[in-house]
């Protein structure tokens, strides 16, 4: 489901490299050819594409846990079908996205345990409330569709294992977005109730949609590591600006208006009003719209969002609760749970 | 919804879907939580698979008696549904509990679609060819989980002994006789007590294989449980929850 815009950008090119190596290197980026594992890489490349690896894998697998809970819930046995296969698609990314980061240097058990005591972060979508069957919807149609539009870029970037990755991820979320776009159709289709809380949802996830891509990055970002070295291909406010040109007209046609709202600490919408900025410009074909709340999202990616704690406990209790099943196949090799 | 549910052979069937339907249920809820990515996205694609088969059967029922599938799975007073004990109990959240119960449920389902596949309804056996080489895979992987977990070392076999003594004692009743086949003395349930003990004996082989052991008792023709609508407390909790969106907008599509 998940991109992986890492807001954070460390990384520096370190000066303890061997500057030959460096050049080939970068003159192999330069000419388009993938570095795959076992190649000659900067330390700080391989530390950089394992974190922004790793932060992705987290992000599928604790992306699965608010659409999972909506499972038991589903209202037609294709819906529970349909969501069931989803969210296992969403472990079975993360599973590939943690044997390319395993591949970088870092166990899976050391990821796993980094996650649930906070130390490694995933995606900041999935600190939100997913409160009603409508928010699942949105969630397959706009945080699905912000994830396919990040996730083809990544798949232009330059680490071979990373790149054929987004590519069959790719090809599974364009069925999570077509699922999600026909829940989406079909309630807006509905009852008056069922648009009520279509639109309620949507006022929730569009402007969490917009944070997806992370903040503005530095003027000077083609020059630095990220994406010099190609390990992300384009900026965020590119990719936001995409997404709204892709996305706002298509909810005005489903019939919901693009609304700028207040929350509550929960993630509740107390206050909606139209988006007096929102509107085409004809000559670049760009939407111009108000853009989220940015203090929240930083409030949110140290903590202190609504559903943080929630979503961690959760993946903390399936780690601590499976524990003995991996001691049990490994002949004991991975760690016992950590301390609470 | 009376006609079917008043037919025998209408009743067997729905006696399967359903625990097909409660089993995919309460295992698709694991999604994302089970022990292992690997072995998560494993149990989720059995979960699909019991669903699915539940489907399959619904749809049949749908056709034969011009009822919506859905309406069948989801709209039925809770005493119509003919889920066994066995499935509807709760296996805690506990992967020893998940696996036993899965394991004694998928080798009974292995025996019972084969036998409802000998039916004379062309419509009726295709789609239980269509479940049975499923129901084989679950088999098969799940008996390789028991034995490995049982033969892992101190903990897991202490944990999947203590799963089997809470469970084993309850398996039995996935041979109740549903609520309406009690008289049905030339039908399919006249055959319990040899299905029974196919089931029994392939079981105690692996359990044998697997330093594990368990008593497994036939209820008595006349004892009532899920299977004639007497379901416990959990039953209940499980059904209000899958109800709950539908409920919202009744009749509204989703």
């Amino acid at each position: 489901m998940s991109g992986a815009s890492n807001p954070s950008q460390p990384m520096d090119p370190t000066g303890h490299e061997d500057p030959e190596k460096l050049a080939e290197f970068e003159q192999r980026i330069a000419d388009g050819v993938l570095i795959e594992a076992g190649d000659w890489m900067p330390d700080a490349y391989r530390m950089g594409m394992l974190g922004m690896a790793e932060h992705h894998a987290n992000s599928e697998i604790i992306g699965a846990l608010p659409e999972g809970e909506w499972i038991t819930r589903a209202p037609s046995m294709r819906r529970k079908l349909a969501l069931t296969a989803k969210v296992q698609d969403e472990v079975g990314h993360g599973q590939m996205l943690y044997r390319v980061s395993q591949e970088l240097g870092k166990s899976r058990d050391d990821m796993l345990r980094d996650l649930v005591t906070g130390k490694t972060k995933y995606h900041n979508c999935f600190n939100y409330p997913a409160p009603t069957w409508a928010d699942i919807a949105m969630i397959q149609w706009l945080i699905d569709g912000a994830a396919i539009m990040n996730q083809k870029t990544l798949a232009d970037g330059a680490y071979g294992p990373y790149v054929r990755t987004m590519n069959r991820i790719n090809m599974e979320e364009a069925f999570h977005f077509k699922s999600g776009e026909d829940m989406v159709l079909t309630l807006m289709s509905g009852t008056p109730g069922q648009k009520k809380m279509t639109q309620e949802a949507f006022d929730r996830w569009w402007p969490v949609s917009l944070m997806f891509f992370g903040p503005a990055d530095k003027p000077n970002a083609e020059s630095r590591p990220p994406m010099r070295w190609r390990m992300k291909v384009e900026r965020n406010d590119s990719l936001r600006q995409r997404f709204v040109n892709r996305f706002a007209p298509a909810a005005q046609d489903l019939g919901l208006t693009v609304n700028v709202v207040t929350k509550d600490d929960k993630g509740y919408v107390t206050s909606a009003t139209p988006d007096e900025a929102l509107m085409l410009d004809e000559a670049t074909g760009n939407w111009s719209f108000t853009q989220p709340d940015w203090d929240e999202f930083w409030r949110v990616i140290r903590g202190n969002g609504p559903c943080n704690q929630h979503r961690l406990s959760l993946r903390r209790f399936s780690y601590e609760q499976g524990g003995w099943v991996r001691r049990a196949i490994t002949s004991g090799t991975v760690s016992t749970p950590p301390a609470a | 919804m009376q006609d079917m549910l008043t037919n025998p052979t209408a009743s067997l069937i729905l006696a399967h879907a359903d625990d097909k339907l409660m089993l995919g249920h309460v295992q698709s809820d694991w999604t994302g939580l089970g022990p292992i990515l690997e072995e998560d996205i494993a149990s989720s694609a059995m979960a699909q698979d019991d669903l699915s088969h539940a489907l399959t059967l619904y749809e049949y029922l749908g056709n034969t008696y011009g009822l919506d599938p859905d309406v069948i799975a989801f709209e039925r007073d809770p005493a119509d549904y003919m889920c066994c004990d066995l499935t509807t109990q709760s296996d805690e959240f506990d992967w020893a509990n998940s696996v036993v119960k899965r394991w004694l449920m998928a080798a009974f389902t292995q025996i019972a679609i084969e036998r409802l596949s000998r039916h004379d309804d062309a419509d009726l056996v295709a789609r239980c060819g269509r479940i049975l080489p499923e129901q084989n895979l679950q088999v098969t992987h799940l008996e390789r989980w028991i034995k490995r977990l049982a033969q892992a070392g101190p903990e897991s076999q202490a944990r999947m002994q203590a799963a089997l003594d809470r469970i084993a004692p309850l398996a039995g009743m996935v041979l109740e006789i549903p609520g309406r086949l009690v008289n049905d003395d030339d039908g399919y349930y006249c055959g319990r007590e040899e299905i029974f003990k196919q089931w029994t004996d392939q079981l105690q082989i692996t359990l044998q294989d697997a330093g594990l052991a368990a008593t497994f008792t036939l209820p008595d023709r006349n004892v009532e449980g899920g299977r004639r609508g007497k379901h416990a407390d959990h039953f209940h909790e499980q059904l209000t929850e899958m109800t709950e969106v539908r409920r919202i907008e009744p009749g509204a599509a989703w």
